[in-house]
């Protein structure tokens, strides 16, 4: 059961380029104490391969030999309970050397299997309650290896976090409580177009890499013939890669030893810490892990003084992550740290403009997120919204590049940080905020609960907690009696979508340069939900009727098509278009009771036709019109978690009628005048809103 | 023996980019499924079953649940290498291609695998029960409408597709084993595209449509009423082209490991990816080892222009950058001309 399925692994040394990635990883495996790496980059860029690769480079270390967590045999600081007494009773423990281990979390893992739980095999044939170890016992002094990390489910990342900052697991579950010694790094990759992680968990990454694909074609023809040659016959590759493996082994093995010895001067450790301050960097993390980093890459390079180099590339792999100065892209302010750059001929100095201007970039992207941008929230302003950073990364690459960069990694940290910056944000829009619980049998089985909801069971779970009565209760023809006490039920996350329902006035009276801003301001909202991938859904209304003119899809393409098609012309429909959208939304909660939807209406307000009716309305008949309209307002208010928007397409001159604002009042929505808003106050809007 | 219950596989009316990506994928498993865009009624679903009943057999592990390959020492499950450390050898046996649905509504314990309920209940001890994952393995997983799964599902198939490795740490569960299987995936994009790290994840793709042109309309009507009336005679009818083409592609899965390629079409694919600008570098071992398939279906042991060029579409179209409007297109013309325009420069500055 516990044997596991392991196919060939491509080689580490045999990966082509990426320099910088594999100097992270390397460094993780020669000093454990520089806390893991995050990858960032393309799909298909080899992140995977390589961290697979270094698992066969990892050294060996020395274990307890009987202890499922992996105890240190000598250091009682880092011993589980049973194996300190044993320390402390002078006992002779018995050790084994064994590879560092690197241990899969799977995505869909469950948190049963994270911390561990009781061992129900155990209580079944002994009714005593014992133990079993998880991941985290696993990976104690190893290494956790989590792909697409930015996909993890939160409650684990919760768990992650805690475990990483106490190094200890810790937890009382199933009528169990257990305390074990977790002290292990997390490696990690992930694709920011997907999304990004929380500021905090990032935090845990002591190196953070973000690479891209090679772009020259002799690279990639090698890359091509490699992994080819892999694929054909594995066994013959790693052979003929096997002296290149060792070599590298080895070089890890003398950069262990060598570790201790190497020295960082005062001065280099007040440059270090100088370069901290310049980032506004939280804490005195990113100081120890500069140094250790620094000393570390030293180390590799068989050097026992530490170089200005090893600092520069200690900082680029550290701050990367962590820098956050202000998240303001100010232009202005580039020429000024251009002549202070030129000014100081300092190599080191160099590099920390070269790395600060990496904070830079990133910090527009973090002040963002909330969490992390506190302290920079004064600056923060609508030049964090995507258009306009992506106009900044295009302009600020040119300028930036030839300037302040001139040592170390120049060119590459540019793009490699203006490309940052761009996905932190495309990450952010796709953010966390459409993650709740389910209710129905869908979505990701996370825990279990011995609260009765919908008899949704989780057998696992059950029989942990049925496992140790089983000694005392009557024998069935089962193996296990279990009764009703022990049912236990799934817990399930789903990420749901959000719903924007457009219902768009098309009539005459919209005219045409009110229709092209509302298309405009459509359009703009449309780009948005692209980048969130939330669904849309479009409605249009005018003559004497309402359409769905797009049923509610995640096809923003269609959306767009249907937008350019519409027609304008004819009377007004409001009620029509609202009963539409009441209907649809009906419709859609019903099919997906977890979906989070919001209303957009854009009209002038000026509705003429009535519903059942179908016939012109004119002067004080108004009224009934509109007696028809707040109705369905008040049904549609009504429905679940629905918020709505109001965008006034009404021209504000002399004697405009004002009733959009009554609409957005009956229908308890935002209210806004399409006139008074630029792009980028509407998407603030709905941003806002969405939450 | 012959599954008249099947459409035969040559008796399908056009659709050629979808036959040749299916053709190319049964003879090289590694090439990483295909993912065929097209409305409903295209004959998606149809081919996939019919491509599968002309294959030809598969050497199987006798009895694992994994359908290991007893010639692939490195690649067995814990159980089989288990049993060989034991027996010291493998009995073998000889199984159809299967083809294994995923529903819309399958669970994640479904298809990842998850604690055998009966086993647990009777024994008292814990055994993992396998999967979809576990049951396509060596086969063919087709999942129709792939862009209506939900995601954390589509996420768990594409990373075993991939590493051909099903790694499952749940419900008290630790176990991993091989899972490697060619994915067909078929969606209809008006109902919604795919993330593009996981369109990129399928190795190839293609976009049919309906056939407009009216005479093959009515022989596809034809061919279909024929079949109804009267399965069995309708299939002994094309058995004989059918099997010319289980054939060609038995031979060509012989042949696959001695086609060569070289150096300058290695640069040729290189260079279009970098012209094409595509994220990472998938896209380069794709269209090589389709290069290198298509030739080894042409019978051929030297992969030429002819087959780099034919892969390009099927390699890249679902791989193009493309701003949030676009829609996945490609511009074969265009294309191509901008490729020969490259390789005359190429070509130019190398005299």
């Amino acid at each position: 059961m516990d044997r596991k399925y392991r196919p060939p692994v491509f080689p580490f040394s045999a990966l082509v380029g990426q320099d910088l990635l594999k100097i992270a990883l390397l460094l993780n495996a020669v000093n454990p104490k520089l806390a893991g790496v995050l990858i960032r980059g393309d799909k298909g860029t080899a992140k995977s391969t390589a961290v697979r690769g270094l698992a066969n480079l990892l050294p060996e270390i020395e274990e307890v030999s009987d202890c499922p967590f992996h105890c240190h045999p000598y250091n009682p600081s880092q011993m589980c309970e049973r194996c300190a007494q044993r320390f402390a009773s002078g006992e002779k423990i018995p050790t084994r050397t064994s590879r560092v281990r690197v241990v899969d979390l799977p995505l869909n893992a469950t948190e049963d299997r994270l911390v561990g739980s009781i061992d129900f095999e155990h209580a079944l044939k002994t009714g005593r309650k014992k133990f079993l170890p998880g991941i985290l016992a696993e990976a104690n002094r190893g290494i956790i290896y989590i792909d697409e990390v930015n996909l993890l489910e939160d409650h684990l990342v919760d768990i992650l976090l805690d475990t990483a900052a106490s190094g200890v697991n810790l937890a009382e579950r199933e009528g169990i409580s257990f305390c074990h010694p977790a002290e292990y790094i997390l490696i990690a990759t992930m694709n920011p177009e997907e999304g990004d992680i929380r500021p905090q968990f990032l935090d845990r990454f002591g190196l953070c890499v973000t690479i891209a694909g090679l772009n020259d074609p002799a690279s990639r023809v090698e890359i091509a013939l490699l992994r080819e040659e892999f694929d054909r016959n594995p066994e013959l590759f790693l052979n003929s890669w096997k002296p290149s493996e060792d070599k590298l082994r080895e070089r890890i093995i003398r950069a262990r030893e060598l570790l201790g010895r190497v020295g960082i001067s005062p001065a280099q450790l007040h440059q270090i810490s100088k370069i901290s301050l310049h980032h506004f960097v939280a804490g005195h993390r990113s100081d120890l892990l500069m140094e250790k980093a620094s000393r570390t890459i030293a180390a590799l390079e068989g050097r026992s003084q530490v170089m200005a180099r090893d600092m520069e590339l200690a900082a680029e792999l550290v701050l990367a992550h962590r820098a956050r100065n202000i998240a303001e892209p100010s232009l202005e302010k580039r020429p000024q740290e251009q002549s202070e750059g030129s000014a100081e001929k300092n190599p080191s100095e160099e590099g920390k403009n070269a790395a600060e201007e990496t904070g830079r970039e990133k910090s527009s992207g973090a002040g963002e997120q909330g969490e992390s941008g506190d302290q920079s929230s004064t600056e923060r302003s609508p030049q964090s919204y995507p258009g306009n950073a992506e106009d900044f990364s295009g302009k600020g690459q040119a300028p930036s590049q030839d300037q302040v960069f001139k040592i170390g990694h120049p060119l590459s940290v540019t793009t490699r940080d203006l490309r940052f910056a761009r996905d932190t944000l495309k990450r952010n829009q796709s953010g966390r905020r459409t993650r709740t619980r389910t209710s129905n049998r869908t979505g990701r089985y996370v825990r279990a609960t011995s609260q009765r909801l919908n008899n949704d069971l989780a057998l696992d779970a059950t029989l942990r907690a049925s496992a140790p009565y089983q000694k005392r209760r009557p024998k069935t023809h089962l193996a296990v009696n279990i009764q009703e006490p022990d049912i236990r039920e799934k817990i399930r996350m789903k990420k749901t979508s959000n719903l924007l329902l457009f219902v768009v006035d098309a009539s005459g009276s919209m005219g045409t340069k009110l229709m092209s801003e509302t298309k405009g301001a459509i359009f703009a909202l449309l780009l948005e939900a692209y980048q969130k991938r939330d669904r849309v859904g479009l409605i249009a209304f005018r003559g004497m009727k309402a359409e769905l003119l797009l049923p509610p899809t995640n096809s923003i393409e269609l959306a767009k098509k249907r937008l350019e098609e519409l027609p304008t012309g004819g009377k007004t429909p409001l009620g029509h278009g609202l009963l539409t959208a009441y209907q649809t939304l009906d419709r859609e909660l019903r099919r997906e009771p977890d979906l989070l939807p919001m209303l957009i209406v854009v009209t002038d307000g000026r509705a003429n036709v009535g519903l059942d009716r179908g016939k012109y309305y004119e002067g004080p008949q108004f009224g009934e019109i509109y007696q028809e309209i707040y109705e369905l307002c008040g049904l549609i208010k009504n429905k679940q978690k629905l918020r709505s928007l109001v965008i006034d397409a009404e021209e504000k001159r002399l004697g405009s009628f004002g009733r959009s604002k009554k609409l957005a009042q009956a229908l308890e929505a935002k209210y806004v005048i399409l006139e008074e808003l630029v792009k980028d106050e509407i998407l603030k809007t709905i941003e806002s809103e969405l939450g | 023996m012959r599954d008249w219950k099947v459409f035969p596989f040559s008796a399908i009316v056009g659709q050629d980019k979808m036959k040749l990506g299916l053709a190319l994928n049964a003879i090289n498993p590694k090439l990483g499924g295909i993912l065929i865009r097209g409305e409903k009624g295209t004959a998606k679903s149809t081919a996939v079953r019919a491509l599968a009943a002309l294959l030809p057999e598969i050497e199987v592990v006798k009895g694992c649940r994994f359908r290991c390959d007893p010639k692939l020492a490195s690649k067995l499950c814990p159980e089989c290498n288990a049993r060989l450390e034991k027996d010291g050898k493998l009995e073998t046996e000889n199984l159809k291609m299967r083809v294994v649905d995923l529903p819309i509504n399958a669970t994640e314990d479904r298809v990842v695998g998850t604690l055998d309920l009966e086993h647990a209940l009777k024994e008292g001890e814990k055994r993992f029960e396998p999967g979809v994952l576990a049951e396509a393995a060596r086969g063919i997983l087709y999942v129709d409408e792939v862009n209506l799964l939900d995601d954390h599902i589509v996420d768990v198939l594409l990373d075993s597709a991939a590493m051909g490795v099903n790694t499952v740490e749940r419900e008290g569960v630790s176990y991993s084993h091989p899972a490697e299987f060619i994915l067909v995936g078929t969606m209809n994009p008006e109902e919604g595209e795919l993330r593009p790290q996981l369109l990129d994840r399928f190795g190839l793709c293609v976009n049919i449509q309906t056939i407009r042109d009216q005479d093959q309309r009515v022989e596809i009507i034809r061919r279909w009423s024929e079949y109804e009336d009267n399965p069995e005679q309708f299939s002994q009818k094309w058995k004989e082209e059918d099997g010319k083409l289980g054939a060609r592609i038995e031979a060509a899965k012989k042949i696959l490991p001695q086609v060569e390629i070289s150096k300058e079409m290695l640069f040729r694919i290189a260079g279009i990816s970098i012209l094409l600008a595509v994220d990472g570098h998938r896209s380069d071992l794709v269209l090589m080892k389709a290069a290198k398939t298509r030739a080894a279906f042409m019978g051929r042991k030297e992969v030429l222009e002819e087959d780099v060029d034919a892969c390009i579409e099927p390699a890249f179209a679902h791989r193009m950058r493309r701003r949030p409007f676009e829609e996945i297109s490609f511009d074969s013309k265009k294309i191509g001309e901008m490729i020969a325009r490259q390789e005359s420069e190429r070509a130019g500055s190398r005299y």
